[in-house]
């Protein structure tokens, strides 16, 4: 995850870096405020995986490793539902709201009903994943 | 080596990575997989094939446009039809069809590339695309309106957009439009980042990622940067509209010069957005077409970032005339972007030569590419110069310094990224005959559409006007241009019997017809439902040609 924590941090640096240069020169706020929150994004990201890389005390994931065979990334690899209806339901009420902003009260009652009901299938739906799939011997590959 | 061409030999290995599943019945077809299915490369295909139906709207648009301009005076539609027109032409094209088409390829492919069973967050995926399909109808539908459509152009300038000068739902339902497309670019960008760090197959380190999720990566990244700033733009226009407020309305102390920050600040890692997954592709195509690995790999990758970086830093090279930006800080570094796009051209030159090239029309669209993006960019590096800006700024020369970029850079790669890989999404290839009959038509009617709007520009016609008078050295230019666009037209009609043939009859690939270095190649074609039966050791950037050449890793300098 080295790679991974030094591109964002360098995203992070060169915003923060692009940020004093452009409001010294300029004293112009949007851009100097845009830049700025830019940078400070990076750096939570930033933080966010260097903390899960130093979780591993040094030890490298089977893809940080070139010479990792297939066998070593071997065990369950994560959550990948097949079909679900939950999503289209999800993006539909989504777009109704949205137009709802345009075409007003009609728009926005359907929409919110599909929200309510995509948003509680979307999270049944997860967790009956958790009770049927919990083995014993499961062990997660990605953290 | 567990690649090997016939599948039984396959069989012998277990699959390797157990996964889990909710829903272990039967694969559902037709509509019903194309609503719920959560398999990222469904999900790509529904973004190819939506952004691709757009591109053909958007693309009627522009013959209406051409149509309407092709001789002095002339008067196809009304003036303000075709304000409608040239704005849902310009933010199709811009919206819905490069970016999204970039994310679909990012959906099938990226997963593919970098071995892993599927994006990271399947069902989030979902929900952006139908986001996506949402937004460009929203965003259409102003046609339907009696007002008709949003007319500012698409860069909708305030306070052009304010409630008084723009009445009417279409102007809305272009912000409501565009915010929704925005958000589902968010919402890919994070599941594509979050899949390249979290997902590759074992041995797969960032340095041997293809260049296509490298440059995907950076995308990614510049996404999260620009969209959040475009949907919150579009979140003050519209109180400015609604709920008087006045952030940008002059009357009442807004600042409509803060508009043109905000969407510049999106817009111009925008224009990255839109062209950084597609130099990947070509990446991939020169790589495979010429027998080679791609020259100079981490020079590449540097390039792309530092493109990437630059790009954040630019965005007022839109705003020179407007008198109120630092002109030396925009465009030093607006130059500066030539440098790391100049060390591209070299390393895809430098992947050419001395390659055994195979010239099939993915790799003829490549090497049309090289050609038109560079006229596209140099012509932007002169548009860097303030003194040359303040002149062309408005003018038709920006009209054709952008179609070269987005059009002969973005969208010929487009065309090479089909006919690549579509043997992998389809099982079949596409007429290589017709395919260089589409390239040549295409080639030809592009340059003979834009290169003569250079000179238009330079002979004063502005950008957006609709009707223009005679006798000012600009009719036959105009000719030349709308009958360049005919031919597109029709380039494209070639194209669209080529993917009608070929999906009835055409004749079947093999999983690695190409044979291409990278792991979308291990994989069937159409790859199954989780992907890969197996995976080949990954020990370079190509671990397929590896295993399918086992003479070339003896070499020296492998």
């Amino acid at each position: 995850m080295k790679l991974e924590w030094r591109v964002t941090l360098g995203a992070a640096f060169f915003l923060l870096a692009a940020f004093a240069l452009y409001w010294f020169t300029s004293y112009e706020d949007a851009g100097s405020v845009l830049l700025f929150f830019g940078g400070t994004a990076y750096i939570l990201l930033f933080a966010f995986i260097l903390l899960q890389y130093k979780r591993r005390h040094g030890t490298p994931r089977a893809e940080d490793r070139p010479d990792a065979n297939q066998s070593d990334g071997a065990g369950e690899v994560a959550f990948f539902p097949s079909n679900s209806i939950w999503p289209v339901s999800l993006g539909i009420g989504f777009v109704f709201v949205a137009v709802g902003l345009v075409y007003g009260a009609w728009y926005f009652a359907i929409g919110f009903i599909l929200l309510l009901g995509a948003v509680i299938g979307f999270n049944v739906e997860a967790d009956s994943r958790t009770e049927s799939d919990s083995h014993p011997e499961q062990h997660s590959h990605t953290e | 080596m567990t690649i090997i061409e016939e599948r039984p030999e396959r069989q012998e290995h277990p699959v390797e990575r157990r996964l889990a599943e909710i829903v272990p019945g039967p694969e559902p077809h037709g509509f019903v997989k194309y609503a719920t299915s959560t398999d990222h490369k469904q999900i790509g295909v529904n973004y190819m094939v939506t952004s691709f139906l757009f591109f053909l709207f958007a693309g009627a648009l522009a013959m209406v446009i051409r149509t309407q301009l092709i001789v002095p005076n002339n008067h196809v539609v009304s003036l303000d039809v075709y304000n409608q027109i040239f704005t849902i032409h310009g933010t199709v094209m811009i919206f819905v069809f490069l970016g999204p088409f970039a994310f679909g390829l990012a959906n099938y492919i990226v997963p593919l590339q970098i071995g892993a069973p599927d994006m990271a967050f399947p069902r989030f995926n979902a929900f952006s695309y139908w986001l996506y399909l949402g937004g460009g109808l929203t965003l259409v539908s102003g046609f339907l309106t009696s007002s008709g459509a949003a007319n500012f152009g698409w860069f909708g300038y305030a306070p052009l957009t304010e409630a008084v000068h723009s009445p009417g739902a279409g102007a809305d339902l272009w912000i409501i439009g565009v915010g929704l497309t925005g958000f589902s670019g968010i919402f890919t960008a994070i599941n594509v980042v979050t899949t390249i760090f979290m997902l590759r197959a074992p041995g797969m380190v960032m340095f041997r990622m293809p260049i296509f999720c490298w440059n995907q990566m950076v995308t990614m990244f510049l996404v999260l940067l620009a969209f959040p700033v475009l949907t919150s733009a579009l979140a003050l226009i519209y109180l400015d509209r609604h709920f008087h407020t006045h952030f940008f309305d002059p009357g009442d102390g807004g600042q409509p010069i803060l508009w043109q920050h905000l969407f510049w600040f999106f817009g111009h890692p925008e224009v990255y957005i839109l062209v950084l997954p597609y130099f990947g592709v070509v990446t991939e195509v020169f790589a495979t077409m010429s027998r080679k690995p791609v020259f100079g790999y981490k020079g590449m990758v540097g390039a792309t970032l530092s493109i990437g970086g630059l790009s954040m830093g630019v965005w007022a090279h839109h705003m020179y005339t407007t008198g109120a930006v630092l002109l030396p800080f925009f465009a030093a570094l607006s130059l500066l972007i030539a440098v790391p796009t100049g060390i591209k051209f070299f390393n895809w030159i430098g992947t050419m030569w001395r390659g055994t090239l195979v010239l099939n029309t993915a790799m003829l669209f490549c090497i049309g590419f090289l050609f038109t993006f560079l006229l596209g960019g140099l012509t932007g590096v002169m548009l860097a110069e303030p003194p040359l800006d303040f002149q062309l700024h408005d003018t038709y020369f920006i009209v054709a310094h952008l179609h070269y970029v987005m059009f002969g850079g973005s969208a010929f790669a487009v065309f090479a990224g089909i006919f690549y890989w579509f043997p992998k999404f389809t099982g079949r290839m596409l007429h290589e005959g017709w395919g260089k009959v589409f390239f040549v038509l295409m080639f030809v009617g592009f340059n003979l559409t834009f290169f003569p709007q250079h000179d238009l520009g330079l002979r004063g016609m502005q950008r957006r006007i609709g009707i223009y008078p005679a006798h000012q050295g600009w009719d036959f230019l105009n000719m030349l241009s709308s009958i360049g666009s005919y031919i597109m037209g029709l380039s494209i009609i070639t194209l669209l019997w080529n993917f009608w043939r070929t999906l009835r009859k055409g004749e079947r690939a093999g999983d690695n017809p190409w044979d291409g270095g990278t792991l979308e190649w291990a994989c069937a074609s159409p790859p199954s439902h989780h992907n890969f039966e197996s995976l080949p050791p990954i020990r370079s950037e190509r671990p397929v040609w590896d295993a399918n050449h086992p003479e070339d890793l003896t070499k020296v300098g492998h």
